[in-house]
């Protein structure tokens, strides 16, 4: 792969990357802010493949595999989960749109200051190295300073998984754009314990939901008495 | 004799032959003679300032009996170009007074203040040594703070206001003088020459910079500083308001430049940063008030914060990049500052005296009660529509030149020679560009707002309905004010020419810097860009031919038809109590930065007797504070107010307690001396 | 400036002023379309304006001077834009290049005297939609000149017509991040200063949601006429600008006729893709409340601000 493609490869993902966190803090809706994270699960597989073709690493395809699954797909797809039956009654409750701490104009403009402080802390590093890789990198430390928002100003569960995952995002690309990987076994590892908190969080949300959801369903009746 | 000491002491003299004039008796006659007086002193002003700042030279040394010397009075070209400024606004703003003041403003104390005012103001630039600053700088303080205080008799907030004005202008005063202290300390003399040989980075240096920072802020009614500001500019007689926000304030500007640019040249980055945050945060806090204030001159009043922010912004971004080595954009920026400033004084200047013609003629400063005055006071309107588009940045204007300069400076002052130059420049510039961005949207919505509720639609109020247009000479001082802003707007060119030369060391004009191109444009040749006014103008009028030509085709077949109601479909329903008010105008802003100006909105519905859903009257009221006054002033005050307090303990009026304090005070200095 | 320049500027100003009827009957037909319905045909447009120009004004008692000019003043404005941008060609002429600045305060004219249309008559639908609208401009402000300003950087002027010529040259520049992120929010900012969805839905009939058409209620005739095509034109020449930067190929960089003749049927056929996906956009897109398009407008300047960041700090 030529360096000037290779470059804009990364440039471009690492583009859809930043773009797509910017997008987790905007939207006040979750399913828009899941939406988002598998897009960005999407642009951190593409980041791997572009590493992984670039070195012609046949060690990278496997975490690439990794990646796009888990972050592109199974996580999302737990995210967005519905509660189904509880109790004996169907009772549909859609995930609830975000109401914030932070109101949103300002935890947007806090998120470009974060942007801003990540390419100030990562300054020394980009101006040191040539690479793409490393020019990429603030995006990386972009992500996670973004990531720790959504999780300070969020106060829905689902919204602080989200932040989560996006911060866990944002280590990983760190991770691929410095080091040109991790070793297959750490990635599985790591991935495995994100999946695990996440589905242990899920399960713990969707009781919570489901309480709520039930309290709720109970003062409707007695309205209705 | 020099020309420049002949106008020093012609000035001197008019300023004499004022004061004398406001002794006579008869408010006529008084009022036409010290006018006039001061009109020529300041007109003698513009002469010199125009002189000095086309280099020549020369110097008028008053000896005067104090122990410290002979004041000393030696305009250089900065101070040329401020002089110009000051008597300038001087000259229409005492023709203004002469046939616009009544009562109290009439009287002679108000003379003979305005004499002072005008001479203390046009005399700072021109000092060439400290004594001589300051002294100028306490006469221009005193003569003001007296002229705000002419119609305390009538208005309550006036002497509420004078009490703000004078302690912030003396804390002010204060910190000048400190800052002087210092610098005269380590330079070892007081004139200006003598000052500029102190080290920048040196531990004086910088002390002396962040004090007259505070100083000369406080004066330019930079935030936190600003306090008094809202409150003098409205409760001033218009033509001093306008003489104040136009001229006085940039004293302070001056200041702060002759620190950067003649004491203290090439600071540290960190000194450019102070200036740039402290410009942003006015700029955008004064525009934010001023976008939700429905007084139409405490609008003015908050917009002058946000212009000199702006200017304060461009003077720090000069000094941020000039410590990066960039020089063609730091040039770029100070000549930003010079252009705000001269617009500044021009726009504000139409702006204040337009304002008070408008209160002259319906007795309104709230916007809330205008309205319609577009026909009833045409040359006002006119005029002061010109002073909105200098104060929008919008085209042709004065003011749109100088923010174009001010963006065109930032937004190449990231790189030299293509590479970034540090983490602050690149951070600190796109949001500096933010800022003035946000800043000049801002301003386009207040005088939209400001000049579509005062002057379009129907009238709000009797008051308003019953309006006349003001007298001859102040339509012409207005009309040759607003002829100004229009002028500097169209030739940016030479301006920008002259007044890069003010600045620059040896006063050559740099060509590498600023150009004039076609008729009278501007073009920066370092950061490669350009702007012909005129040429715009051309194409404006060429697209126009077209559209103009079936408009009046079609105008000469269907001429309009009147009468019809507005919006009442066939019915006369709509009532002018109907229309948007200036606070509903800017409703939407204040809830979009609800958190930022914290108003306080109370709704009262009163029921009809039979049944609560019938509603026979809503209430609406919504208070509108400065945050920053509320949170940072009044606990200063209350603790100080506390104080008070408790040291009336020690006040008791008992002659023998005086008495021994007296004594102990004597025993006490008797005991040092001996030690 | 050479003759060539002024008839180049020429042509692309007749163009555009032909154009901008047309892209709006294209709109409208493809929404049409799209909900079913017939349409009007894309010719409508032009019809409306002749009728419009032709009719006799009624006006408010109360209104002044503003009510009848302001409607030019923007469709000159309009013009101006037209001729500065670079859409056809992107030679400029020596004295009026079509700095970025200029451009935005060209705009922003329309913009004020749209404003100032909206107060005069003194009623209250005419205010609110005058006070949104300037709302919307200010915090638009930011967004605009950030975006631009990062789209700048890459090219080292602040000349439009440098802008598109250097991505023609190096195109890496469009698909690059900064790139993308810079257009992003410079496309919402267009759609926020046009007044088209999601901040604000051009064919609302309800006077409560509106903006652009509140402030246009008291106009008739040829005052309503000038206002709807200078806005039609506005919204034309900032579509070809965003066609132009996006896909700056067939634009012509030099005054030779040939590449004139590829540049007008270039720009016209970039107008009108991009005016279609426009309306499919709007199909499918619901207006924003009021009070969260300023999430929107910080959303967008969050882009345009990392944009010009990144850029600013690559070394």
């Amino acid at each position: 792969m030529s360096n000037s493609v290779f470059s804009e490869l990364i440039g471009l993902s690492a583009g859809a990357l930043l773009l797509t966190s910017v997008l987790t803090v905007w939207h006040r809706s979750q399913r828009a802010s899941i939406r988002a994270l598998a897009v960005q699960g999407f642009a951190l597989a593409a980041l791997v493949a572009v590493v992984a073709v670039d070195r012609k690493d046949v060690e990278l395809v496997p975490v690439f595999l990794l990646v796009l699954a888990l972050k592109g797909l199974v996580l999302p797809w737990v995210l967005a989960r519905r509660p189904g039956v509880v109790g004996t009654e169907r009772v549909r409750i859609d995930i609830e749109d975000e109401s914030p701490l932070l109101n949103p104009v300002a935890t947007l403009v806090a998120a470009a200051l974060l942007g801003m402080v990540a390419y100030a802390v990562t300054w020394p590093l980009v101006a040191s190295s040539p690479s793409a890789a490393a020019h990429a990198a603030p995006v990386g430390v972009a992500m996670v300073l973004i990531g720790f928002l959504v999780l300070v100003t969020r106060r829905r569960a689902i919204s602080q998984l989200v932040g989560f995952l996006a911060l866990d995002n944002g280590i990983a690309t760190v991770a691929f754009l410095i080091s040109g990987g991790v070793p297959i076994l750490l990635e599985f590892g790591a991935s495995l314990d994100v999946l695990l908190v996440t589905l242990i969080l899920q399960v713990f949300s969707r009781q919570m939901r489901a309480t709520f959801g039930d309290t709720d369903v109970g003062r409707m009746r007695e309205l209705r008495d | 004799m020099t020309p420049i000491s002949l106008g020093l002491i012609t000035g001197l003299a008019l300023a004499a032959v004022a004061i004398a004039a406001a002794f006579l008796p008869g408010v006529p006659v008084r009022s036409i003679l010290s006018g006039v007086s001061t009109a020529a002193m300041s007109a003698a002003g513009v002469f010199t300032g125009a002189l000095a700042m086309a280099g020549a030279t020369g110097k008028l040394v008053v000896p005067i009996a104090l122990p410290l010397g002979p004041l000393t009075f030696e305009p250089d070209r900065l101070g040329g170009l401020f002089m110009l400024i000051a008597s300038g606004v001087g000259v229409l703003v005492s023709l203004y007074g002469i046939v616009s003041v009544h009562g109290a403003s009439a009287s002679r104390t108000s003379w003979i203040a305005l004499a002072v005012f005008m001479m203390g103001m046009q005399y700072v630039p021109a000092a060439a040594d400290v004594l001589s600053f300051l002294l100028m700088w306490e006469a221009m303080a005193l003569g003001s703070t007296v002229l705000l205080l002419a119609e305390h008799a009538s208005r309550r907030r006036v002497s509420s206001a004078a009490v703000w004005y004078s302690v912030m202008s003396q804390l002010s005063f204060l910190f000048i003088l400190a800052g002087f202290a210092v610098l005269a300390a380590a330079a070892g003399g007081t004139t200006f020459a003598e000052l500029a040989l102190v080290s920048p980075t040196s531990t004086a240096g910088l002390t002396a910079f962040v004090l007259l920072v505070i100083g000369f802020g406080s004066k330019s009614g930079l935030v936190p500083m600003h306090v008094w500001l809202p409150r003098a500019h409205p409760e001033a007689p218009s033509h001093v308001s306008a003489a104040m926000s136009a001229a006085m304030v940039k004293m302070g500007v001056y200041g702060i430049l002759v620190v950067c640019v003649r004491f203290l040249p090439g600071g540290p980055a960190w000194s450019g940063i102070l200036l740039l945050t402290l410009g942003g945060l006015s700029a955008v806090y004064g525009i934010l008030q001023a976008s939700v204030s429905s007084d139409l001159k405490v609008l003015l009043a908050y917009s002058t914060t946000e212009n000199v922010g702006l200017i304060w912004l461009a003077i720090g971004a000069s000094v941020l990049l000039g410590a990066y080595g960039l020089t063609a954009t730091s040039a770029t920026s100070l000549l930003a500052a010079l252009l705000l400033t001269v617009s500044h004084a021009a726009f504000k200047t139409t702006l204040f005296l337009g304002a008070g013609s408008v209160l002259h003629a319906t007795g309104e400063r709230d916007l809330d009660h205008l309205g319609g005055l577009g026909r009833r006071m045409p040359w006002t309107a006119a005029a002061f529509g010109i002073g909105c588009l200098g104060a929008a940045a919008l085209p042709i204007s004065s003011g749109f030149v100088a923010e174009w300069v001010l963006l065109q400076s930032l937004v190449h002052g990231t790189r030299l020679n293509g590479a970034a130059v540090s983490v602050t420049v690149s951070i600190g510039m796109p949001l500096a560009v933010a800022v003035v961005a946000l800043t000049a949207g801002l301003a386009v919505l207040t005088f939209v707002k400001s000049y579509g509720i005062g002057f379009l639609a129907r009238p709000r109020s009797d008051a308003a309905a019953g309006a006349r247009e003001s007298h001859p000479l102040v339509r012409v001082v207005l009309v040759v004010a607003a002829a100004i802003v229009v002028l500097l707007g169209l030739m940016p060119g030479p301006l920008a020419s002259v007044l890069a030369s003010v600045v620059a060391e040896d006063g050559a004009r740099r060509p590498g810097i600023v150009d004039t191109i076609g008729m009278a444009g501007v073009s920066l040749p370092g950061l490669g860009a350009l702007l012909d006014p005129i040429a715009l103008v051309i194409l404006a009028a060429v697209v126009a031919v077209p559209v103009l030509a079936v408009t009046i085709a079609s105008a000469l077949r269907h001429p309009q038809r009147l009468g019809a109601s507005v919006w009442g479909g066939g019915g006369e329903r709509t009532r002018p109590r109907m229309q948007y008010t200036a606070t509903s105008y800017a409703e939407p802003v204040v809830r979009v930065f609800d958190d930022v100006l914290k108003p306080s909105r109370d709704v009262e519905v009163t029921h009809a007797g039979e049944s609560r859903y019938l509603v026979q009257r809503v209430k609406f009221s919504q208070n509108l504070t400065d945050v920053i006054e509320h949170r940072l002033y009044r606990p200063v005050l209350s603790a100080a107010d506390r104080l008070g307090v408790r040291a009336r303990v020690i006040q008791n009026g008992s002659i023998h307690l005086y008495l021994l304090y007296s004594f102990a005070a004597i025993l006490i200095v008797l005991i040092v001396a001996v030690l | 400036m050479t003759l060539a320049t002024v008839l180049v500027d020429l042509v692309q100003v007749l163009l555009f002023a032909a154009l901008a009827p047309v892209l709006i009957g294209v709109t409208r037909q493809v929404r049409a379309r799209l909900e079913g319905r017939a349409g009007a045909g894309i010719w409508q447009p032009w019809r409306d304006i002749r009728k419009l120009l032709v009719k006799q004004p009624v006006r408010a008692p109360g209104s002044s001077w503003i009510l009848r000019v302001a409607p030019l003043v923007l469709t000159i404005s309009s013009l101006v834009l037209a001729a500065l941008l670079p859409l056809v060609s992107t030679v400029a002429g020596r004295l009026i290049p079509g700095d970025l600045f200029v451009v935005v305060s060209v705009l922003l004219i329309g913009a004020v005297a749209l404003a100032l249309v909206g107060l005069d008559a003194g009623t209250a639908f005419g205010g609110m939609g005058s006070s949104r609208h300037m709302t919307v401009l200010a915090l638009v402000e930011p967004t605009l000149l950030l975006a631009i300003y990062a789209l700048s950087i890459p090219s080292g002027s602040s000349n439009l017509a440098i802008i598109v010529d250097s991505r023609l040259a190096n195109p890496s520049i469009i698909v690059s991040p900064v790139g993308l992120l810079a257009m992003a929010a410079f496309i919402i900012a267009v759609a926020a200063e046009t007044g088209r969805l999601p901040v604000d839905n051009p064919s609302t009939h309800l006077e409560l949601t509106m903006m652009h058409e509140a402030m246009l209620l008291e106009s008739t005739a040829r005052d309503l006429g000038w206002l709807e095509f200078g806005s039609w034109l506005k919204l034309t020449v900032l579509l070809g600008l965003i066609g132009n930067l996006l896909i700056p190929w067939g634009v012509a960089t030099t005054t030779d006729p040939m590449q004139v003749v590829v540049g007008v049927p270039a720009v016209i056929l970039k107008v009108l893709v991009l005016g279609g996906m426009l309306s499919v956009g709007e199909v499918l897109l619901a207006k924003v409340r009021l009070f969260r398009v300023p999430e929107l407008l910080a959303g967008s300047f969050v882009l345009a601000f990392l944009a010009v960041a990144v850029s600013a700090m690559v070394p």
